[in-house]
């Protein structure tokens, strides 16, 4: 009777024995992952980072100013805000650094970057790898159960890009010269008819025209075969270019003699779409950043009339990264700054509306209710996009396509007069 | 040609340099008559020929009335005023011929007889054959006569001479000087000249008005 | 001629050759930077076979001859304009005090960067600009903007108004400039009045003594200024078509592009540019040669007057116009940066706010004060050397050859988008790191011709006998360059220095090139805020971009009427 009575406390025991002996050895894992990061918080100390970003958005320039400061007091780290016209001079410069042999001094440390733009840096092998996954923060946007934040534009990020942000695309109108904007693209073609020259879109290769033409691209073959709708996200071929590509062109030619200019001149740059709002040239705008439009209109560049929305057959959705070239000089200080920017103190500055307003990438249900709040806006602004939003997200096609609708487009309509 | 439709006719003319009074002048000049101003240098020689001309320096203010041939030109323009000027630098264009010099002060016509008339006034100054040559090539001299032809073919109604002749020396100014006077007689043409040099005022015959003594107390 | 071979004398026996060296090395070694990949050799995309393909692609560009013809067209029409409004108000105005103020008044558009300048413009113009808004909708009618193809009409009117704009100001300066200089002063007011006494109308006096005089002396500024609107960037990018656009800002998309294989296109395309500017240059060479041979007879005609009155009447309008719309253009630019919302067709806005100011300043003290050390950097280089080597020129009693004053003006004859890419590409190669040094010597290669330009006219005339006599004294030759030649420049140098620093204050390529984007002007905030959608902001930078210039001229005019009044 005693033998019996001992076999599960002695079963026990040994359990408890085992897992004590292995202790050291977990312990020690998870230790080295912390001393990996505590070396480079460590190395990363006094680092001067530079941070090349898009530089047209006043909003986006200030809340950089605020990590700025954050950085300097937590790590140490001199950040420099370098502000770009577009992502593509620096995607330029460190191909001009890599082509002339500079490896280890580059003067990018860290740039904010998607879509094409990393698939051209990926391809040319001009970012550091495999290193998103040791950043403490990045579990927070929960990667297994969130694909996008491991997938630009339907390509895999392969641990070269940390997610910073989402975004959609968002329209806009002037209540006081609309009272029902077109919710569906069939409608913004109808609208365009019946009012012609108070619309029109930027032209490719700019990032927001490109954008509304994809989202025409997506909309206009829905009713096609799954297996031809497929395609466009993967990389286009000859046969799905034909498929694919011919009703957009029917539907721009009906489009364009109805647009802003008759389509006899398409602007350069898609942020100016909101300054020809403002200037009662267009009635209807649209943009990738939704909170853009209430610091518009705070700051008087909109009338106070403007109301946002999402079209309701979809919107084009997408997230945007940051990433560390190959050859930057101050790897150590971009990855502190990446994974700050990760971090839910800044996760939840960026997403109120008077800071910025960017979607965050951090999954909020994992984390507890008073953390949650930090993430809800203050005051809903009249001009900004409802919370409760129920436009289907639409994900971006194949990198690859944007080349391809720039490329086509520019032959169709790029040199006529 | 009537001597009175080209009297010149200076009418209490006062010229002020910034304020202070320069000089007062009462005259008049007949066709074919020379009128000689002399005076020390500041005493505002040049300035009536620039006030007869029509080109008053801004920095003086003029007071007075001219008169040519009876008609009031106070307030015409220079360019319609008749009144051809003869400076101490022949002036020439360096653009031009010696014959285009000559042309260009004359007045539009048809060109055949323009070139005749152009190579008769070259000989009539021994200065035949230079038609072509440049302005530049030709010595002093040389320039001051072809500057007088310019002047001449413009047939103006007066012509104003502003110390034409201090540049040449001795023998050449008795030579020249002869010459334009003899033009300006035969021609009728009413003339002021200014001048330094008393010989040149005894040449001129005409009368001699010295500027210093014409101030007001 | 014994010269003394102290240190200063040696500085300045090689001033003349460091000169040269730093102004045309980095010319050339950009051009290099660019011949290599224009036939096709760029190892750094595996591209390592010379061949043709760069101008293949170049010329299957859609709309290729429409952006040749648009380049050449914009720049010659607008040079072309800009001349013959020079004439007409010289002319004109040829005696008045009227001249003095008009120069002083079209001065500062000079040091206008072209940036703020075609941004100023396009306010003015644009359907929702000022211009419209001051006519409706009593006149107009429209309560909403006319969708009328201006500024970016295909045919570049509007880039030749920008560019029209600019370049008047600058012939003017250089004629008068040049009629200010005693010997041509003296001869031109002596053939002027002849001309007018022998019975020429004011106007074609001017036209038939002066203008021959005048021209030889405003040739070199006008073939500066073709090349230079041949291969503009700035005006054609705000103000010009995009459909296609003008062949030098297809480059320059071109050369940013993601897609990294049509730098060779690009750099192709670099080289057809030259050509181009050198087809512009020949074609006007033609147009003097065939008003030489035409116009030669007419001098002579006896034609008194080509309808001078109407001459005179349309200049009066042109000028009075075109003040009108500068001074409308300032107008705009200061309501739109204190504007709150300003909805069209109202000429005001609907209340005036501080906030953009306010905001602005906050993120500028940094940017302005790297654009003050850079030009203060570039234009007392600039400065050092020009008076070295004019002193140089004093020293070995002979002008610069004519070959080595050509040289100087390189920089500003050789389209700048041609060769700074290359000189990127060169950097990169040698491993140089120096940000601010090589923008500084970006710099450097515009700044230097106009402040030699405007120092050398001044130096030129020095009365050598003061120099003489000093060293008479047993002066050394620096003590002389010290004590008694540099006071005499005081002026000259003061306003050298002065639009040194305005040329450099108004860079945007050298700068934004050459400095990775880490060294931010005033002008390269600019033109990114321009991309973003505040006009307001724009209005801002460009305010402060007209102020920065205009406070130098105020310093230089000011300086020395403080310190160097004459002691009694």
């Amino acid at each position: 009777m005693p033998i019996i009575k001992n076999k599960p406390f002695r079963l026990r025991r040994w359990l408890i024995w085992t897992l004590l002996l292995l202790c050291p050895f977990i312990n020690a894992q998870t230790l080295s992952e912390k001393t990996a990061w505590q070396q480079t918080l460590q190395d990363a100390r006094d680092n001067s980072v530079y941070f090349y970003a898009w530089g047209g958005d006043p909003q986006v320039n200030r809340y950089l100013q605020w990590v700025t400061k954050r950085v300097d007091n937590k790590y140490g780290i001199n950040l420099e805000h370098v502000k770009l016209a577009q992502t593509s001079d620096a995607v330029s410069r460190v191909l001009a650094e890599r082509s002339a042999g500079n490896t280890s001094a580059g003067q990018v440390d860290l740039l904010w970057i998607n879509g094409l733009n990393f698939a051209t840096m990926a391809t040319n092998k001009l970012l550091e790898a495999n290193w998103v996954s040791n950043l403490p923060n990045f579990a927070l946007t929960n990667p297994d159960q969130n694909p996008a934040m491991t997938m630009d534009f339907g390509m895999p990020t392969n641990g070269m890009e940390a997610p910073w942000g989402r975004a959609a695309l968002t329209f806009y109108y002037n209540s006081a010269s609309i009272s029902t904007p077109p919710t569906t693209l069939q409608q913004l073609l109808t609208w365009s008819e019946l009012n012609p020259g108070r619309f029109t879109y930027a032209k490719p290769p700019d990032f927001l025209g490109l954008s509304f033409l994809k989202y025409a691209l997506i909309i206009l073959n829905q009713q096609q075969d799954v297996s031809i709708y497929e395609q466009l996200y993967i990389a286009p071929t000859a046969q799905s270019e034909r498929q694919l590509l011919s009703s957009l062109w029917t539907f721009l030619d009906k489009l364009h003699p109805h647009l802003w200019r008759q389509g006899r001149y398409f602007v350069n740059d898609g942020t100016s779409i909101r300054r020809l709002v403002g200037d009662s040239e267009l009635d209807l705008g649209f943009t990738f950043s939704a909170s853009d439009i209430p610091g518009a209109v705070d700051r008087f560049d909109l009338p106070l009339s403007i109301r946002s929305y999402a079209m309701k057959d979809g919107s084009l959705s997408n997230v945007h990264f940051v990433t560390i070239p190959v050859n930057a000089k101050h790897k150590a200080g971009a990855k502190v700054v990446a994974n700050f920017l990760m971090s839910i103190e800044a996760q939840a500055k960026k997403q109120q509306p008077s800071n910025w307003g960017d979607r965050t990438v951090v999954d909020l249900s994992l984390l507890a209710p008073d953390k949650q709040l930090m993430f809800s806006s203050l005051q809903q602004h009249p001009s900004a996009l409802p919370e409760l939003d129920t436009s289907p997200s639409l994900s971006e096609p194949h990198p690859q396509w944007s080349a391809v609708i720039s490329k086509e487009w520019e032959k169709r309509y790029g040199a006529k007069q | 040609m009537d001597p009175a439709s080209n009297m010149l006719s200076i009418q209490n003319l006062c010229i002020y340099k910034n304020e202070s009074h320069l000089f007062t002048l009462d005259t008049s000049v007949l066709a074919g008559e020379i009128l000689t101003i002399m005076g020390p240098s500041g005493s505002g020689k040049s300035t009536l020929l620039s006030w007869l001309s029509g080109m008053l320096d801004p920095a003086f203010t003029a007071e007075g009335k001219l008169l040519l041939g009876g008609q009031d030109i106070s307030q015409t323009p220079s360019h319609l005023r008749r009144i051809a000027l003869l400076f101490q630098d022949p002036l020439l264009f360096n653009h031009l011929t010696v014959s285009g010099n000559i042309e260009f002060g004359m007045q539009a016509s048809k060109s055949n007889s323009k070139k005749q008339r152009i190579s008769k006034a070259l000989a009539s100054v021994d200065l035949s054959g230079m038609e072509t040559r440049a302005p530049k090539s030709l010595s002093g001299g040389q320039q001051a006569r072809v500057a007088l032809l310019r002047v001449l073919l413009n047939e103006p109604r007066v012509i104003l001479l502003d110390e034409p002749f201090s540049k040449l020396d001795s023998q050449l100014r008795q030579a020249t000087r002869e010459l334009v006077f003899e033009q300006i007689r035969q021609r009728g043409l009413t003339a002021i000249l200014v001048t330094h040099d008393q010989s040149d005022a005894d040449a001129a015959a005409g009368k001699v008005i010295n500027l210093s003594n014409t101030r007001s107390a | 001629m014994i010269v003394d071979t102290s240190l200063f004398t040696r500085w300045v026996k090689f001033s003349p050759s460091i000169l040269i060296t730093l102004l045309i090395v980095p010319v050339v070694a950009g051009l290099l930077g660019v011949i290599l990949p224009a036939f096709g050799w760029l190892p750094a995309l595996g591209e390592e076979t010379v061949g043709l393909r760069g101008f293949e692609a170049l010329f299957a560009t859609p709309g290729f001859v429409k952006m040749l013809a648009l380049s050449f067209s914009t720049s010659f029409v607008s040079t072309f304009f800009a001349v013959l409004l020079s004439i007409l108000i010289l002319g004109n105005y040829f005696n008045s005090k009227l001249l003095g103020h008009i120069q002083r008044l079209l001065g500062p558009i000079l040091v206008i960067p072209h940036a703020a300048a075609a941004i100023a413009i396009g306010f003015l113009i644009a359907p929702s600009g000022l211009i419209m808004r001051l006519f409706s909708p009593w006149l107009s009618g429209a309560e909403l903007p006319p969708d009328i193809l201006l500024p970016n009409d295909p045919c570049g009117f509007s880039i030749i108004l920008g560019l029209t704009l600019k370049e008047l100001p600058f012939i003017l300066l250089i004629a008068m400039a040049a009629m200010q200089q005693k010997e041509i002063k003296q001869a031109i007011e002596g053939q002027y009045k002849v001309a007018l006494s022998l019975g020429y109308y004011p106007f074609t006096s001017f036209c038939k003594a002066v203008l021959p005089i005048l021209y030889p002396f405003i040739r070199l500024p006008i073939y500066a200024i073709l090349a230079y609107s041949s291969a503009s960037i700035e005006i054609p990018l705000i103000l010009g078509p995009n459909t296609p656009p003008t062949l030098a800002v297809a480059i320059m998309q071109w050369f940013n592009d993601v897609d990294l294989h049509l730098r060779i296109q690009a750099s192709a395309g670099a080289l057809v540019q030259i050509m181009l500017t050198l087809c512009v240059l020949f074609t006007w060479w033609l147009l003097e040669q065939c008003v030489k041979r035409f116009c030669l007879s007419s001098l002579i005609n006896g034609r008194r007057t080509y309808a001078d009155i109407t001459w005179k009447f349309l200049t009066h309008c042109i000028t009075l116009l075109v003040l009108f719309a500068i001074v409308l253009a300032l107008i705009g630019l200061v309501i739109w940066s204190f504007a709150g919302y300003w909805s069209f067709p109202k000429a005001y806005p609907d209340q005036l706010v501080t906030l953009h100011w306010q905001s602005a300043l906050q993120q500028l003290p940094e940017t302005i004060g790297d654009t003050i050390l850079v030009a203060l950097a570039a234009t007392g280089i600039a400065l050092f050397l020009a008076l070295f080597t004019l002193e140089a020129e004093q020293q070995r009693r002979t002008q610069l050859s004519s070959v080595a004053s050509l040289m100087i003006y390189l920089p500003l004859l050789v389209p700048s988008i041609a060769f700074l890419f290359g000189i990127v590409w060169v950097k990169e190669i040698i491993g140089v790191n120096a940000v601010f040094s090589m923008v500084v010597l970006g710099h450097l290669l515009f700044v230097m011709p106009y402040v030699f330009l405007s120092l050398a006219t001044s130096y030129r005339k020095l009365d050598l006998r003061y120099a003489n006599v000093a060293a008479s004294l047993g002066r050394s030759p620096w003590s002389v360059f010290y004590s008694v030649k540099l006071p005499q420049l005081m002026p000259p140098i003061l306003f050298s220095s002065a639009l040194g620093l305005a040329i450099s204050f108004s860079q945007y390529l050298p700068t934004l090139l050459l400095g990775g984007g880490r060294i931010n002007t005033l002008t390269t905030e600019a033109v990114a805020i321009a991309s973003g959608a505040s006009r307001r902001i724009s209005a801002v930078y460009v305010i402060i971009q007209l102020l920065l210039p205009a406070f130098g001229f105020i310093l230089a005019w000011l300086i020395p009427k403080l310190f160097f009044r004459p002691r009694y």
